[in-house]
């Protein structure tokens, strides 16, 4: 329970020792923060400054807290806090590692979670050679014996390692495509009709029963000419036609049709 | 030998290898499987930071394709086998969704390992062919929350005392006797999420007091929710075979009651179509001599036979010889598709939804499409019969009608809506796309009705 008046601003002291005044509302999206004020009663004045951890710099602060300005706000839609986070991960590498670091030892999950998400889609797809560089890591698993590079010690971790690389290789188009750009061969008109079926109730059981198929195909081969007649003598009439009340009796005792993509 | 320097020491400091474990982790299981595990070439300080993260997921894309389905499998039991032993630490979340792989001896093996090591989450989709049957160490995983397993034999033994930790239980296409499913259930006492598709004909009573979302798919005999109060979504989408239609309509038990009458806090229901898919010939049509019961539709070359024995005639066996007990105070959003308007006793049901949910915001009625067959004599006297309450609507602001033939029930229904909804803000009516003197005839009468909101209005969605 926090003791005495809330005070709109609170005050922090980042690793290089400078403090600053921030909005407590915004400071306390933070629940390393939100725990110092209210457990310990901490950040009031400038003498109780709360302290944070080493891995908070000033920059990166002042990242978060645009992050937290911008997500405590309640009314926002998810679609707008999605387009945020997405542009607000678009930094150099260093500084979302950096971004990162920070963000997990404030506590703050979903930053960690955004980030680790960006950071991931950077090393997906990436030969190792791209991933140390982008990262700057030693290629120490490697010695020159002799004149020749080798590799370590065989473990079984870099048998599948191995096996892995050569694997993706042939593996399908990446995540990182838009689904709408996955051409699969079907012609767009067909293509928009079928996702008008996709966004229907509909839940599709894969069981049937072979009597009814049976029955189905037998009807369907005798009245077939007559049917296959009418179908191919019409166009875009076709829907109407075959469903008018006046018309062929024999539909109208018995019609059940959809048209919807033919 | 002589270590070799390579450009990137020089480059700067290492941006991520001693970031603590909990972010190497955050990253690695946003990566596929073999992003994750080729992490282990990286340096010396990445060798086995895959090595013990906690989720693991394998997927179609884990091996690479080939069209020799045995190859693959071997490929992806290998890997899944290799990537277990040299794993280290607790495993959380392990899945395969692998269509490749089907019953593999290994994968028993795999079972018994993760019930060693602390499993909570259990995903099994693998491919279509021998159904696996899932080994008895399954029954020890003690720490499992959520198990989704499809196309497989599941056996409880008798001893098995439940998963106390069980929050969430999917169960698709899987053989396991009515009453083992039955007894799973009751003893999983955190149950939240529980969701059965593909059953044939199953008869299940479901005895569940945590439970708060149902999803039952497929070829039902008989529901009866007898001990869930906090259940807040319902979607089913289910059929019934002729007979079993039949046998209820000779019992005098009230479905609805069996069904609905326990579920006080409901806030969402939703009954869909459930679909049969059979692969006979593109560009065809055909007619039936049940229009009631089946009706086919014509999709990107595939034929599918939608079933009309649905939850909604389920629902209406019985229901006008009861009074219904409770008020559903949370429901927020009814959606039931493939309503047979010709049907009083359907329309019934719908009605009385409706008006034991005060707070009802949102309505989506999807019609049948069919021409009905008794076209000159609807039974309009139930529209004007005492037993539709006078009860206003009074949250109602959204209604979707789909599939709208225009005909008098449906027509009635809609000035019902009208008249008892002060603050509906939209009412769209999507017709089926048949006939054009049909929808003109439909849009004057819509005219004609009395609206009892002044900022309701009514959109006719034409193509």
């Amino acid at each position: 329970m926090v003791s005495g008046m809330m005070k709109p601003y609170i005050w922090l002291e980042t690793s290089d020792g400078s403090i600053q005044q921030v909005e407590q509302e915004i400071a306390m999206y933070c629940p390393l923060i939100c725990k110092e004020i209210i457990q310990k009663g901490m950040g009031s004045s400038k003498n109780c400054a709360i302290c944070l951890p080493q891995r908070v710099s000033p920059a990166t602060l002042s990242l978060i807290l645009d992050y937290c300005r911008f997500h405590q706000v309640p009314g926002r839609s998810n679609k707008e806090r999605k387009s945020y986070d997405e542009k607000f991960v678009r930094m150099d590498t260093k500084r979302l590692c950096e971004l990162t670091s920070a963000a997990d030892s404030l506590q703050l999950k979903p930053l960690v979670d955004l980030t680790s998400r960006a950071l991931a889609r950077i090393i997906e797809g990436k030969s190792p050679e791209e991933i140390r560089e982008i990262f700057h890591l030693p290629d120490d698993l490697t010695e020159e014996v002799n004149g020749q590079n080798i590799r370590h010690p065989d473990s079984e971790a870099d048998i599948i390692a191995e096996t892995s690389i050569s694997h993706t290789e042939n593996v399908f188009p990446h995540k990182e495509f838009d689904d709408g750009d996955i051409d699969d061969g079907i012609d767009p008109a067909l293509k928009e009709k079928i996702d008008r079926y996709k966004s229907k109730p509909y839940v599709f059981g894969n069981h049937f029963e072979h009597r009814e198929v049976e029955d189905f195909a037998r009807r369907l081969n005798s009245d077939w000419p007559e049917r296959m007649q009418e179908l191919l003598s019409s166009g875009q009439e076709r829907k109407t036609r075959l469903f008018s009340p006046n018309g062929n009796s024999f539909l109208r005792r018995n019609a059940c049709m959809f048209f919807h993509c033919l | 030998m002589r270590r070799v320097i390579r450009m990137v020491d020089v480059m700067g400091p290492d941006l991520i290898s001693d970031l603590p474990q909990s972010i190497i982790e955050s990253i690695l299981v946003k990566l596929p499987i073999t992003d994750a595990v080729r992490t282990s070439i990286l340096s010396s300080k990445w060798r086995y930071k895959w090595a013990s993260i906690t989720q693991l997921v394998f997927d179609d894309k884990c091996v690479p394709f080939s069209n020799d389905r045995e190859v693959v499998e071997r490929s992806v039991v290998k890997f899944i086998t290799r990537a277990l032993f040299l794993h280290q630490g607790p495993i959380h979340k392990f899945q395969i969704s692998n269509s490749m792989l089907q019953s593999y001896p290994e994968i028993d093996q795999w079972i018994l390992f993760l019930s060693r090591n602390d499993i909570k989450e259990l995903v099994m989709e693998i491919g279509e062919g021998e159904f696996f049957r899932i080994p008895s160490s399954l029954f020890n995983c003690r720490k499992l929350t959520r198990l989704e397993l499809s196309r497989c034999e599941l056996d409880p033994p008798h001893s098995f005392k439940g998963f106390v930790c069980l929050r969430s239980l999917n169960l698709h296409q899987v053989l396991i006797s009515p009453d083992a499913v039955e007894s799973l259930i009751s003893r999983c006492p955190l149950l939240e999420s529980l969701s059965l598709s593909y059953f044939d004909n199953l008869a299940l009573t479901i005895s569940a007091p945590n439970l708060k979302y149902l999803y039952l798919e497929g070829e039902f005999k008989d529901i009866c929710l007898e001990d869930t109060p906090l259940l807040v979504e319902i979607s089913i989408a289910m059929y019934m075979t002729d007979d079993i239609a039949e046998h209820f309509e000779q019992s005098s038990n009230c479905n609805f009651l069996k069904f609905l009458g326990g579920v006080p806090n409901l806030e969402k229901l939703v009954g869909l179509i459930y679909f049969t898919k059979v692969t006979l010939c593109s560009h065809v049509f055909i007619v039936l001599d049940h229009p009631q019961k089946v009706v086919y539709e014509i999709m990107y070359d595939q034929l599918y036979f939608i079933h009309f024995c649905t939850f909604l005639k389920y629902l209406s066996i019985g229901i006008d010889s009861v009074h219904l007990p409770i008020m559903y105070n949370n429901l927020e959003t009814i959606e039931l598709h493939q309503v047979n308007f010709e049907d009083t006793k359907e329309i019934l049901v719908i009605l009385r939804m409706i008006t034991s949910s005060p707070n009802l915001k949102e309505l989506h009625i999807s019609g049948s499409s069919n021409i009905p067959i008794a076209a000159d004599a609807p039974d309009l006297d139930f529209w004007e019969k005492g037993c539709l309450s006078d009860s206003a609507l009074n949250k109602l602001k959204t209604v979707k009608l789909s599939e709208m033939g225009g005909w008098p029930h449906e027509l009635e229904f809609i000035k019902y809506l009208l008249c008892r909804s002060p603050v509906l803000e939209t009412l769209s009516i999507i017709p089926c796309v048949f006939d054009m003197g049909n929808n003109l005839k439909m849009l004057i009468e819509l005219v004609k009705c009395r609206r009892a909101s002044s900022r309701g209005e009514v959109i006719f969605i034409h193509e």
